[in-house]
Parts: C-alpha cells; sequence; structure tokens
C-alpha cells in the first residue's frame, strides 16, 4: 500500500512537471441534502464549461476541486477554509443558495479570494463585501421586471402574493416585489406563507380563490410552485400566475403537468434562440451530449460564473493573483456569456437583462425582454 | 366560511390525514414487536414512490402491475434491512438499533441522490385517477378520494391478519414477550422480518399515494413525512394499530384545518403535528388509544 | 465541583496539560483548515458530552439539542454584532427595538445564551419529564423542531431564514478547546459526585430510584439544565465561528448528528463522547476524498459527488454491528487501564 503511494506520488510530480501549470478552482456546492437537486443541475453547468474550455490562454490548466456542503452553513465553511487553505484556489464558485454562499463569502472576503455565485440572487449578498460576485440579477431587479410588467403591459391591478418562509430567495423576491408592485399601483390583496418541502397546498389555492385577485404571484422554486399549480387547477382556480428564476426549468413543466400551461416567468436568456455565439456553441455542445433540447437556466449560470472567471483570469498577467482576478470580474463589460450579455459592477453585481416566457404546449415561450 | 367550503377541507383534510396513517401503521407495528423507532421508515417510503415511478416510466407496466411491483420490491427492502442492520442488534440496547435505523435512513436517502440524482421526477399518474369527481360541489380528484378507501380497506385486512390468523397471534404474542415466544417454538426472527415485510409494504402503498397526489418524487420526499406520520402514530398511541390510523386522521385534519381558518399560522404548518404531539402527550402521556407500552397489543 | 486527590490526580493533570498544550500547538502551527476543523471537534465535545449528560448518564432519552444549540448561538449572535451591522441586515421587517440596543462582550454573551437555553430547559422540564422513554424522545423532538420553525416565523428578533450575518468571529482554539476542556472536567465532576449517582440510578432502575428516596424529577431537572447550558455555550461558539447563522443549520439532522456522536463513542462515557466527535466530525471531513475522481491502480473512476455520504452511513451501521454498546461502552478512558469489570459502578 505505502509503496503504491509513493509511486502514485511520483507519477503525479512527474506528470505536473512535464505539463503547464495547472491552477485550482474551488466549487463549493450542495451535491447531497436537501438541496442536492439544485445543486447538481448548477455544478452540471459548471463542469460542462470547464470540459469546453479546460485552459487559459497561457497554456495554463485549470482544475476544478469541487466540495459537497449538503447544504449546510457548517460544511459551507469547512469546505471553503479547505479550498483557500490545502487547495490553494485562486477564485471559488458557488455556494447555491444566499445563505450558504454568505457564508463562503464571510470566509473568503478575509483571505481574499474571490467568489462568484452563480444563482444567489440576494440584494444583501454583495453589500459591503470587495471579493463578492455574481452573473445572476438580484431580487430587486427581478421583482421589479415581474411588477412592472404585470401592471403595464398585463393591466393587472391585485395581486396575492405566497412567500416561501423558509427560503431566503422567497423572501428576497416577495419583498421586492410587493414594494415595486406598490410603486406601479398595484394593490397586494394578501400574503400567504408556505414552507418549501411542503406539498399540500389545498388551504392555500382555497384562500387564493377566495381573495379574488387578477393575477397571482408565486416567489417560490419549482417542486412547491407545481403542486400549488396542480391543486389550484383542481378547484378551479384559473388566474394569471407569476413566478420568478426559481421555476426556470423544464422539471417545472414535467412536475406541473397541463396545470402550467398559461404560467409565466422570469428568465435569464431564451435557449431556443440563443443570445450569443457562446450561448449557440454551448447549447448545441450540451444538447450533443445530454440529447435534452431544453437548458435549465442554473446550467447556464454555473457555466457562466465559471466563464466569467476564467475571462478574468485571462486578463491577468499572472493568472494566480487573485486579487487581480477579483479585480478583473468587477471590469466584466458586455461578456458574451452562455446566459446573455453580462456586465458586472463595482460592487459586484450583474447588470444584464430579464426575459419573461410564458409556458404553452409544455414548452416555455419567450414573450419579451426587459432591459435594465 | 360557507359549508362546502367547510366540507371541502374536512374531505381533504380526511384524504391527507389517510395517507399519514397508512404510514404510521408501519412505524406502529415495528415499535409493537421490536420497541423501535425506525427513523428509515419514511425513505422506505420514498423507495416505494421510486419503485412505482420506474415501474411506469421506465419499464413501462400498467399502474397497477407498478403498484405491486412498488409494494413486492419495498417489503423486500424492509426485511433485508431488518436482516441486515437490526436483527444483529436484537440483544444490544436498543439506542444501538435506532443508530442503526438512522444509518439505514441515510443510506437510501444518499444512495438514491448518487445513483438517481436529487432533480425531482414527475411522477406519471394515469389519467384515470386526475380526473375530478363533483360530489354533491365537492371537488375532489379521484387519487385523492381513493387514499381514504383504500386505507379502509388496509386497515380491515392488518386487523384481521393481527387478531385472526396464527401468524397475527404470534406478532401480537410478541409485542408481549420475545422470549416466552421463542420457547414455544416460533421462530421469532420470521415474525419480525414478516412484521418489517407488512410495514414496508404499506409505506410503499403510502409512497405511491403520495405520488400520485403530489407527484414529485425525490430522495428526500421522505423525511418531514416519516416524521409527521411517527408522530401521528405516538399521538394515537404507538403500538396500537387503530391509534395509529386515529393519530394519522387527526394530524393531517390539523394541518388542512387550522392553515384554512388561521391562514395567518401558515408558516407554523409543519409545527402543527408536533404542537399537537405535545399537548396530547401532556394530558396522555401515552397517546390516546395507547395502553403503557410494555402491555401493548396493538 | 471536587477534585479527589487520588493516585489518578496526576493522570487527569498531565491529559489537562498535555491538551492545553496541543491547543497550543495547533494555533500556532497547524493550517487553517485543520484549525477550523479542530474548532468544530472542540464545539462539538462540548455539545457531545453536555449531550451524553442527559441522554447517557441520566438516561433519558431526548432529541432537542438542536434547539437549544439554536437558543444559544441566536442569543450570542444578537448580543455580538453591532447595532449599526444589525440595523443594516434586517431585511424582511424592522427588529423590535430592544433588539438593536443589546450589546455585549463575548464571555457575557457566551453566558447568557448558556443562561437562556438552561432556564428554558428548566420551564420544559415540567412538561417534558411527564413522559417517559420513547414519548420522551418525541416530545423533545417535537420541542426542537419547533424552535427552528419559531426563529423561521418571527423575522423580528432572528431576521427569519436570512438569519443573522455579520457576527464578529471571536471563536479561536484558545476560547473552542479551554472551553471544551472546562466542560469536560465539568461534567466528570458531576457525573462521580452525589447529583451523578443520582442520575445514573435513574438510569439504571426509575422505580427503584424512587424507593431509594432519590428525587429523580430533580436529578432529571439538573441533567436537563446542565446539558442545556454548555449546548447554548456550544451554540454561541458556533455562531461566532461561523460568523452567520441560519435556522436551516439548526434542524433535527443536527441532533441525530450528535445522537450518532454519542452513541458510536459508547452512551454514558464523556471518553466516548470525546472519541465519537473526533470519529464524526474529523472522519466525515477526511472521507471527501470519497466525493473526488479516484485513482486506483492506472484507472481513474468518476467523481461521484455523494458518495461521502453513502459510505458514512454504511461504516456508521457496521460500527453499531461491531461495537454494539459503542467503542466505549459506558467505560471512562482510566476503566481502560483497570481489570475489565463491569465498567458502570
Amino acid at each position: 500500500m505505502r509503496k503504491l503511494a509513493v509511486l502514485a506520488t511520483s507519477v503525479a510530480l512527474l506528470a505536473s512537471s512535464s505539463y503547464a501549470k495547472e491552477i485550482n478552482v474551488g466549487v463549493v456546492m450542495a451535491m447531497s441534502g436537501p438541496l442536492a437537486a439544485y445543486g447538481q443541475t448548477c455544478n452540471e453547468g459548471i463542469e460542462f464549461a470547464h470540459s469546453l474550455q479546460p485552459t487559459l490562454k497561457n497554456g495554463d490548466t485549470i482544475k476544478l476541486v469541487l466540495v459537497d456542503n449538503k447544504g449546510d452553513k457548517v460544511e459551507s465553511a469547512n469546505g471553503t477554509t479547505r479550498l483557500i487553505s490545502s487547495d490553494k484556489v485562486v477564485g471559488i464558485l458557488g455556494a447555491l443558495t444566499s445563505t450558504n454562499t454568505s457564508q463562503v463569502m464571510a470566509i473568503s472576503e478575509k483571505k481574499q479570494i474571490p467568489v462568484i455565485a452563480p444563482v444567489a440572487t440576494n440584494d444583501k449578498l454583495t453589500e459591503q463585501k470587495s471579493f463578492a460576485n455574481r452573473v445572476c440579477f438580484t431580487d430587486s431587479f427581478q421583482g421589479a421586471v415581474v411588477a412592472n410588467y404585470a401592471t403595464k403591459d398585463l393591466k393587472l391591478k391585485t395581486a396575492v402574493v405566497v412567500v416561501d418562509q423558509a427560503q431566503v430567495y422567497s423572501l428576497g423576491l416577495a419583498k421586492a416585489f410587493t414594494d415595486a408592485f406598490k410603486k406601479a399601483g398595484g394593490k397586494i390583496l394578501k400574503d400567504i406563507k408556505v414552507s418549501s418541502g411542503d406539498k399540500d397546498f389545498k388551504a392555500v389555492v382555497s384562500q387564493i380563490k377566495t381573495a379574488n385577485p387578477d393575477f397571482v404571484f408565486l416567489p417560490m422554486y419549482h417542486p412547491e410552485v407545481s403542486m400549488i399549480t396542480r391543486q389550484a387547477k383542481q378547484i378551479g382556480l384559473i388566474k394569471p400566475m407569476f413566478s420568478g428564476d426559481g421555476v426556470a426549468n423544464q422539471t417545472f413543466i414535467d412536475l406541473g403537468g397541463d396545470s402550467v400551461e398559461g404560467y409565466m416567468f422570469t428568465d435569464f436568456f431564451d435557449y431556443s434562440a440563443p443570445p450569443t455565439q457562446r450561448s449557440k456553441d454551448f447549447i448545441a455542445a450540451y444538447s450533443a451530449k445530454t440529447g435534452k433540447q431544453d437548458m435549465n437556466s442554473f446550467v447556464a449560470l454555473g457555466a457562466d460564473a465559471y466563464n466569467v472567471m476564467v475571462d478574468a483570469m485571462n486578463r491577468c498577467a499572472n493568472p494566480e493573483d487573485s486579487i487581480c482576478i477579483n479585480n478583473e470580474i468587477k471590469k466584466t463589460q458586455g461578456y458574451e456569456g452562455v446566459s446573455g450579455v453580462i456586465n458586472i459592477d463595482k460592487n459586484g453585481n450583474a447588470t444584464r437583462s430579464a426575459v419573461i416566457k410564458v409556458i404553452k404546449d409544455g414548452k416555455a415561450v419567450y414573450k419579451s425582454t426587459v432591459n435594465p | 366560511m360557507d359549508i362546502t367550503i367547510f366540507m371541502q377541507q374536512m374531505l381533504n383534510g380526511f384524504s391527507l390525514g389517510s395517507m399519514y396513517a397508512l404510514i404510521a401503521i408501519g412505524y406502529t407495528m415495528v415499535y409493537g414487536v421490536l420497541r423501535l423507532i425506525n427513523f428509515a421508515h419514511g425513505d422506505i417510503m420514498m423507495v416505494g414512490a421510486f419503485l412505482g415511478y420506474f415501474g411506469i416510466a421506465v419499464l413501462g407496466l400498467p399502474f397497477g402491475a407498478a403498484v405491486l411491483l412498488s409494494i413486492g420490491g419495498s417489503a423486500l427492502l424492509g426485511m433485508f434491512s431488518d436482516i441486515v442492520a437490526y436483527r444483529p442488534l436484537r440483544n444490544a440496547p436498543k439506542i444501538s438499533l435506532l443508530i442503526t435505523a438512522i444509518g439505514v435512513s441515510f443510506f437510501l436517502e444518499n444512495a438514491f441522490n448518487v445513483f438517481f440524482g436529487g432533480v425531482p421526477r414527475a411522477f406519471p399518474v394515469p389519467t384515470y385517477l386526475e380526473e375530478m369527481v363533483d360530489f354533491y360541489g365537492l371537488m375532489m380528484p379521484v387519487s385523492a378520494l381513493l387514499v381514504p378507501i383504500v386505507t379502509a380497506i388496509l386497515l380491515v385486512v392488518i386487523l384481521w391478519v393481527l387478531f385472526k390468523t396464527k401468524y397475527g397471534m404470534a406478532i401480537r404474542a410478541l409485542a408481549f414477550d420475545v422470549g416466552t415466544v421463542n420457547l414455544m417454538g416460533i421462530d421469532a426472527n420470521r415474525i419480525i422480518s414478516l412484521v418489517f415485510g407488512i410495514g414496508s409494504a404499506l409505506a410503499a402503498v403510502g409512497g405511491v399515494f403520495w405520488a400520485i397526489n403530489y407527484p414529485s418524487v425525490e430522495p428526500m420526499m421522505g423525511v418531514l413525512v416519516g416524521l409527521k406520520a411517527f408522530a401521528a402514530a405516538v399521538v394515537g398511541g404507538i403500538g396500537s394499530v387503530g391509534g395509529a390510523v386515529l393519530g394519522g386522521l387527526i394530524i393531517g385534519f390539523t394541518e388542512v384545518v387550522v392553515i384554512a381558518f388561521f391562514p395567518e399560522l401558515g408558516g407554523y404548518k409543519d409545527a402543527f403535528a408536533f404542537i399537537f404531539l405535545i399537548l396530547i402527550l401532556l394530558f396522555k402521556p401515552t397517546g390516546i388509544l395507547g395502553i403503557d407500552f410494555e402491555k401493548s397489543r396493538f | 465541583m471536587q477534585i479527589s486527590l487520588t493516585k489518578h490526580h496526576g493522570i487527569n493533570v498531565a491529559i489537562v496539560a498535555i491538551a492545553v498544550w496541543f491547543i497550543w500547538f495547533a494555533s500556532g502551527y497547524f493550517d487553517e483548515y485543520t484549525v477550523r476543523i479542530l474548532n468544530n471537534i472542540a464545539i462539538f465535545i462540548i455539545l457531545a458530552a453536555s449531550y451524553n449528560l442527559i441522554n447517557g448518564v441520566t438516561g433519558q432519552f431526548s432529541l432537542e439539542p438542536n434547539g437549544f444549540v439554536a437558543i444559544g448561538a441566536y442569543v450570542t449572535a444578537l448580543l455580538l454584532i453591532t447595532p449599526d451591522a444589525k440595523m443594516y441586515q434586517y431585511a424582511i421587517v424592522d427588529p423590535y427595538p430592544f433588539i438593536l440596543t443589546l450589546h455585549s462582550n463575548f464571555i457575557v454573551a457566551l453566558l447568557l445564551g448558556g443562561f437562556f437555553s438552561a432556564f428554558l430547559a428548566f420551564c420544559l422540564s415540567m412538561p417534558v419529564f411527564r413522559v417517559r422513554g420513547d414519548y420522551l424522545a418525541i416530545v423533545t423532538l417535537g420541542f426542537g423542531f419547533i424552535i427552528k420553525i419559531l426563529a423561521i416565523n418571527t423575522p423580528e428578533v432572528t431576521n427569519g431564514s436570512l438569519g443573522l450575518n455579520d457576527i464578529p468571529e471571536f471563536s479561536n482554539l484558545y476560547w473552542t478547546g479551554g472551553i471544551a476542556i472546562v466542560t469536560v472536567i465539568v461534567i466528570l465532576n458531576i457525573v462521580n459526585s452525589k447529583f451523578g449517582r443520582a442520575m445514573k440510578a435513574v438510569r439504571d432502575d426509575e422505580d427503584a430510584a424512587i424507593a431509594m428516596g432519590v428525587n429523580t424529577f430533580k436529578a432529571k431537572t439538573m441533567a436537563f439544565c446542565t446539558s442545556a447550558f454548555f449546548e447554548g455555550i456550544g451554540g454561541g461558539l458556533l455562531a461566532a465561528l461561523l460568523t452567520s447563522i441560519s435556522p436551516d443549520l439548526f434542524d433535527f439532522f443536527f441532533t441525530f448528528q450528535l445522537l450518532i456522536i454519542i452513541v458510536l463513542g459508547g452512551l454514558g462515557s464523556t471518553t466516548g463522547a470525546i472519541i465519537g466527535t473526533i470519529l464524526v466530525i474529523g472522519g466525515s471531513e477526511w472521507m471527501r476524498f470519497l466525493d473526488e475522481p479516484m485513482h486506483l491502480f492506472g484507472y481513474t473512476t468518476t467523481a461521484m459527488p455523494g458518495m461521502r455520504m453513502v459510505v458514512f452511513s454504511l461504516l456508521l451501521i457496521f460500527i453499531m454491528l461491531f461495537a454494539r454498546e459503542g467503542i466505549m461502552g459506558k467505560r471512562e478512558f482510566k476503566e481502560l487501564f483497570k481489570s475489565r469489570t463491569k465498567g458502570d459502578k
């Protein structure tokens, strides 16, 4: 056993000296536990983008080091510390949800290692931090998009908001929407609170029916929303329904069946009309590999988190200089990513357009684009 | 609130409660013979739902055959888990048994996560189960109406097995005293395996019902349901099959009805099962139908 | 507190001295990742040793530590976060005004976290100890669950599921390790005192203990409150180590993890609790390589993220099958060197 280890080490040493440098980039992601569904999807994008572009301009190769945080804060902290102190990563992609991401950012901030969050949309996340960045839009932008679209384009005046108390994403988006909707002259008839993991929403849908709003806003993830639409259909509740990017995936349509016909949601891009060349290539390669015709936004955003990191590393004279990488990430302008054109400001927030889609005949169909 | 809405909510609660009841029976039977809180029971339910899914979506079986596959597979899994993880510990402290149960639970959740992925899958519900029935203005899908009916049938079957067959007599005897049962020439291990088989089969039925009413299956789906079903078993009086059904119905009703009348408490929904449980145990420390569990007899 | 001056006194002092030296050495020479894992281990030793007091020593099968840890963590966090930082992070609703005025230093914050937990335990002991055995388990599990739901639903205090962020990072190995040593010493002294004997009497046969004139309710309450006190302090240390907390951290998996630790180590043995902590917390970090691609005999397997937890659960089952009373049984470290007795006296 010992001999084997020595052999392996020497082979590894030989290998590393004969090739160009290998640079570690860390990934903290929920690969098991209650958030595994989202983590696995997002990581798929990161790994696929890595397989398409594994090297930097100068020939150095990038090695992804993935740590599973089980969707848990203690494990996120352990994993981040390990990535920084043992694996010497130059940057970190991830943590999925805003709570776990803030844990990763709290540690990386002290060590001056840049983090790019693929999908964490909470507004507070990047405030008062220098090494925190993201490629997705924020809750306040998305909330305003929905509120304006509903009031101006659809002429809807009253709404019921169903908020998932246990999800930061849901709380943030609900608040942003409520503020923007009231400002645009709308009226919130009712706030209904639910908890994620729940499957039975019969009481919720009958409350919505009683309140009789113009439309329903459900800032939640697809497992719960699809159950709500099914149970709404059962009691004959037919109202326009709207969600954020939490339902922007094929699984939502699979789970909801024909109860999600006419459902509207915001998304990052339209995969049937790829916004950039990179997007077109990525989707073609992705379809060739997986056989899927659609692409989850989480996959695209995972890929873009990686791509933006690589792009920033390419612009640094020394691609192992984390401070330079961080500065370059914040200078990202007009980057044509998989999920559309991304600009990152000095606070680390992405400015990007959102699209609105509607589900028709079991497919998400593009409806309009909203620019910031 | 008018009477139709009230009745509708009662019906909803009845349907949800029946599903908790199906799963709670398994908890209570295993507890009766082994004094073991089988934390893996909720995950057996998850496996049952997955087997139903594989049966329909992958093997292309008709719904009925898929249910049979699910029941058979889950029963075998239940018995297998007993043989591997619980039988070697028959004479060990009960808490060691509990830890292996948690181990089995973690194993099932994580193995399904690694090998089949955590992304929820849409359970292919047969269309005839999705049709709506209009019953004097009360709207229910067939699937939701089916749950209480099947639960009632299965309850009768279980009670018949327990009280009218010699296996049932052996199970009840086992609940009294394992040592004596062995002396009477009955293979206690075989009977315990049988109990795991029956309990797991019921969990599988519960899992498939859960999946046709809330059609998404994923590896963690059994955790919260299992916990609530366990709370139901305790509310009813653990060790008693009738108590498990009663407890399941009570918890199902509470969850639906309290939300219907006090919508602002929506965020606390998951806590109701436990608040209720604590209140009941304060006044009746062994559950509603529970006899002191040293003397439980189903 | 009584420290008996027996021939074992020397061994005790030596063990503490080695532990103190190790903390000093580790703080100075180990890399940050190792130090963080050691911090986790130290905090979980506090939690496991105190949980063991109620579950192992007193034999009251309770499943609430996640609740007490949460109370300790939230109280400590609210006392440590500066008013400015608080003002800025409450995003769902505005906090109660008194929340903003809370502020104290680290020691006071930790102690208050402990006292709050202990006080809650005291209030709960009356209803909780009306039931016994597995009923106690489910009632306490329920309390732990309700505390988590409360944390989600009272954003005026806890900031809801957003949790509290920007907690000053006070915890370091001197704090966590030092408090772990103190906790273990205090708990061993309780176990070996008059109270400890009453607790063990409750565990071995509650009815007999009552017949012998032991006030079993007092013994149980005492164990429950002491364990809650240290669990609260452990929670405070965890909050000040992570610098951010949220309700999802404190669900029942947290309790299960502690239960696994103390049963694996040997229920009733403080040494066992320490060994269990090192095995579970250290081991699950060490097993991270299972998530990565493996190089075996020239072949590279594809990475299977999540494999670590599969292997962890299998190992857990196997260890329990072969060490049915846990690794240490009910014995303590010193008893390993004695001739084999029944272990428990």
